[in-house]
């Protein structure tokens, strides 16, 4: 046939796309220990996966970003990892001593690991040290809304260990809880899946930093996958950093459901990457909840980053704030999404949500598409968002004031990162953040 | 009070009669044959039937589009009558008097009076029942001046060239689906042509009426704005009261050269269907203004309040440098209706700028939702827009979304987007009625303020008449 013979020259016919989503799973399938359980939930998601193909650009959710670029790779998936604590002592937040996790391509590393300073009661380990947990277990991992999706279901068919997070009712940790997930780079091209639950039972606090970390331009796959559950009146701060290295394709899911009077409260910052994408799913599942989202990106040279965020109210009396910045330079390319949907009963609701993108080249690129859907009458939601370089005028008042043009820039450029900023509530990573940002203008 | 806001709704549809008259209609269905006997009934030169086959063939290769946000039943083209005109009609009128007078009757009824004597004001009309253009008014007086404002049928045969040139340049025949349906059958519509340095003297309207309840009506209106010159044009559309649903999938296209300013209105308002959505018009239409020149200007108001189902983006592609793009509408939707509308903005040239005002107002069990995209190419230097969507939502059953995209490639440009959702508060009626202003009245008051940014740029009587027609439409709504 003529038609066929066109379509295979083309890179990602329907047919590639296909096989190598197929072949993709089956490289992290068996790859999968044996000693973890959760069968059920694995076959289930395999048989969703199944019927999947891997995104291409003619889908709506993935129109902006392409992962044609994926497809020539053939991924492998990582074995066991020597790291030294040389490869990860500057990732430690001194905030954060005695409650670090530490994730090596997808799989908690035991000597690395400092749990010792978090309060009794407070389950944090490796899926694999936790079988007790296995039956309360099932009732929550990979049970979030939003779990169908082809990467998120990848995850869950293939993740060979996860990090469980689990605070009885009432136990507020003092001590923030550091994640860090560390991409190594082998001899091939590895794919690495990481995996988190994290459940607040009623009452609780958490305060929650990830730290998704790689220096390699090797090529990369990271899928991670966080759930947090927030049952009533659980509060978790969550801080979820990205800076993987320049060959690495991160694409990351927090889905995050909220029980009633729940607060969450979200920074995403993103530096790093070749691509990064993230979809950051709150679920209400209660009322009266809170949710105020935070995201930041800054890329520059050829780095794409997406953010997708939803936010699905279906209870009275939510409160949403969303906030999502983005700075873009050289031929990079910035994509956001931010879904808001409003259902009947929702009524009441007061949600928020900006989106200021910042343009720093003629070559740089944004893609934005704030969305709102409301079928509730009674309730006030606004959304904006802008697009522009930085104000001339603004610049020209600091060069009144003796502030050089560039350094004028820079300065306005870190004021703008500095509003999401600011927001994370551990003071080391704040600084340490704000200096990468500086560095980079 | 929140019952009454309900029972205020139903105001029965006045313009649901039929005209009973013989109609010269082809058998249902299409096929090449079909649209080869269209082009032959209104004997038009070689091109167009060249035009409306590649149309029909491009049209068979594509899919009815699944994105927008509205549900219907899969619509049977091959059950709709796809000509359809009055018996009666004498090949050329030489005047009015030789119009049928049923049909003057009919466009009386409308409001639309036809006859010289009475004609509104300063207003030149062509008026189009089902597939064909019956008058059009002051067509004498424009010549004077130069513009040509005729059926499209007509400028098919006395100034073929000037069709030729411009038909399907702004929206090419495989834009999309109901484009290329439309490009294939169109039956007929306006064309206005604006020659060089010249102000139309007068403002033109078309009034659309689809009286056959088995046809589809798809007309095409094509404006030329010569360098220099200025247009005003409105458009007004109702169709009478069927069980069944009728697809109107129209184009409009619209070139404004160097210096041209092109002003389009609508007031839509077909029928909606009933309360429990059955029957009323599918809507699909297809407008788009290109601003080929330096400093052309085209602005597009819209007030959409019929239609079972609305799916139309008036657009502007901006190419020449300094052009402007302007987009003000007002879409209520009640009962069942469904509007996906919006619009989209094409910066291309350097320092275009582009504004959007959209109004959403949804009652009872609606869905309204805006989708506008706002496009800066790299070259856009100095492009600015501003988008603002407001929604209102009356009763607590009905929908109202946003999806704006925004595509930015230049960093010299300025989007900004904002969008809000409210309702009528109870404090807000409250605050009336302490002033003795019935809630009817109040609702009245707050909507049309709502509107108020859109209305303003509607010429004198079609604002006048959109705010009546917002406050017929939603009464019993509010309480």
């Amino acid at each position: 046939m003529t038609s066929s013979v066109s379509e295979v020259s083309v890179l990602g016919t329907a047919n590639q796309r296909d096989a190598y989503l197929k072949g993709l799973a089956q490289t992290v399938q068996a790859a999968v220990p044996e000693n973890l359980g959760l069968e059920e939930v694995r076959s289930r998601a395999a048989s969703f996966l199944n019927e999947q193909t891997f995104p291409s650009t003619r889908q709506e959710d993935w129109r902006f970003t392409d992962l044609s670029a994926m497809l020539a790779i053939d991924f492998a998936t990582a074995g066991e990892f020597s790291v030294t604590e040389a490869d990860i002592a500057e990732l430690r937040l001194p905030e954060t001593a005695g409650a670090q996790v530490v994730v090596v391509n997808g799989r908690v590393n035991r000597e690395l690991s400092q749990l010792g300073g978090l309060p009794e009661g407070a389950v944090v380990g490796s899926l694999g040290d936790r079988s007790e947990l296995q039956s309360q277990l099932s009732d929550r991992l990979t049970q979030a809304s939003g779990s169908h999706e082809v990467f998120t279901a990848l995850n869950t068919v293939g993740f060979q260990d996860a990090v469980v997070v689990w605070l009885p009712r009432n136990l507020v940790v003092e001590t923030p809880l550091q994640i860090i997930y560390l991409s190594q780079a082998g001899e091939k091209p590895l794919v690495a899946q990481p995996r988190c639950l994290v459940v607040a039972e009623s009452g609780s606090a958490l305060t929650l930093v990830e730290d998704f970390w790689g220096d390699s331009t090797a090529a990369h796959f990271t899928n991670a996958v966080t759930e947090l559950w927030l049952d009533a009146n659980a509060q978790v701060s969550h801080s979820r950093i990205e800076r993987e290295g320049a060959g690495t394709f991160h694409i990351g899911k927090t889905v995050v459901t909220q029980a009633r009077d729940s607060q969450y409260i979200g920074v995403a910052a993103g530096f790093g990457a070749k691509l990064a994408r993230h979809n950051w799913e709150i679920y209400q599942t209660g009322e009266q909840t809170t949710t105020k989202i935070y995201g930041l990106g800054a890329i520059s040279a050829t780095q794409h980053a997406d953010t997708h965020s939803l936010v699905a109210l279906s209870h009275p009396h939510g409160m949403v704030e969303q906030e999502h910045k983005a700075i873009v330079d050289g031929k990079a390319h910035s994509v956001f999404n931010g879904r808001m949907a409003v259902a009947q009963k929702a009524q009441l609701t007061n949600a928020s949500q900006l989106n200021r993108n910042l343009l720093l080249s003629d070559t740089a690129r944004v893609d934005t598409k704030p969305q709102l859907e409301i079928v509730a009458d009674n309730v006030k939601c606004a959304h904006g968002a802008t697009v522009s370089q930085l104000q001339s005028d603004e610049i020209f008042y600091l060069q009144s004031r003796g502030i050089s043009a560039p350094q004028a820039q820079r300065l306005l450029i870190y004021a703008f990162a500095m509003e999401i900023l600011e927001k994370i509530p551990v003071e080391t990573l704040r600084s340490r953040l704000a200096e990468a940002i500086v560095q980079w203008t | 009070m929140s019952a009454s806001v309900q029972t205020l709704v139903s105001q029965p549809y006045k313009y649901g009669f039929t005209t009973d008259i013989e109609a010269d209609a082809i058998p249902r269905g299409l096929s090449e044959d079909v649209v080869r006997m269209i082009s032959a009934k209104k004997n038009e030169p070689a091109f167009m039937l060249e035009f409306r086959l590649k149309a029909y063939r491009k049209w068979l290769t594509m899919k009815e589009p699944a994105w927008p946000n509205v549900k219907y039943p899969p619509i049977d083209y091959q059950n709709i009558v796809y000509y359809s005109a009055p018996k009666t009609q004498p090949k050329k009128l030489g005047s009015l008097d030789e119009v049928d007078p049923t049909m003057l009757e009919t466009f009386e009824k409308l409001g639309i009076p036809l006859s010289e004597q009475k004609r509104l004001a300063n207003v030149a009309v062509d008026a189009i029942f089902d597939s064909v253009s019956i008058a059009t008014t002051y067509k004498e007086k424009l010549a004077e001046s130069g513009v040509i404002f005729c059926s499209i049928s007509e400028a098919l045969q006395e100034h073929p060239d000037l069709v030729e040139k411009y038909l399907g340049t702004v929206i090419p025949i495989g834009d999309n689906y109901f484009a290329a349906l439309n490009s294939a059958v169109f039956s007929d519509g306006s064309f206005v042509y604006i020659p060089k340095d010249t102000k139309c003297p007068m403002d033109l309207s078309t009034y659309f009426r689809i009286n056959n309840g088995d046809s589809g009506q798809f007309e095409r209106t094509l404006i030329v704005a010569e360098s220099g010159s200025s247009v005003t044009y409105l458009e007004g559309c109702t169709a009478p009261m069927y069980d069944s649903n009728q697809l109107h999938a129209a184009i409009v296209e619209l070139v404004a050269m160097d210096d041209a300013s092109i002003n389009y209105s609508t007031v839509q308002n077909w029928y909606a269907g009933d309360e429990n959505g059955k029957g009323g018009i599918y809507n699909f239409v297809t407008k788009r203004g290109l601003c080929a020149g330096r400093n052309s200007k085209i602005s597009w108001t819209q007030v959409e309040t019929g239609s079972a189902i609305t799916w139309k983006y008036p657009s502007c592609v901006l190419v020449g440098d300094n052009s402007v793009g302007e987009f003000y509408s007002v879409a209520l939707t009640n009962n069942m209706q469904q509007a996906d509308t919006g619009t989209k903005m094409v910066h291309v040239g350097k320092n275009t700028r582009s504004t959007i005002i959209s109004k959403g107002i949804s009652a009872a069990n609606s869905k309204n939702s805006y989708r506008g995209l706002v496009k800066i190419g790299p070259k856009a230097i100095g492009a600015r827009n501003y988008s603002q969507c407001d929604s209102m939502l009356i009763g607590d059953t009905s929908s109202a979304n946003t999806f704006p995209y925004i595509q930015v490639q230049n960093s010299t440009a300025q989007v900004e987007h904002e969008a809000s959702t409210s309702k009528i508060g109870e404090d807000q009626l409250f605050y009336f009625a302490q002033r003795g202003i019935s809630p009817e009245d109040a609702v009245s008051m707050i909507i049309s303020g709502f509107c108020r940014d859109v209305f303003n740029k509607l010429p004198m009587e079609f604002a006048a008449e959109a705010d009546k027609l917002l406050a017929l439409k939603l009464e019993n709504t509010v309480g």
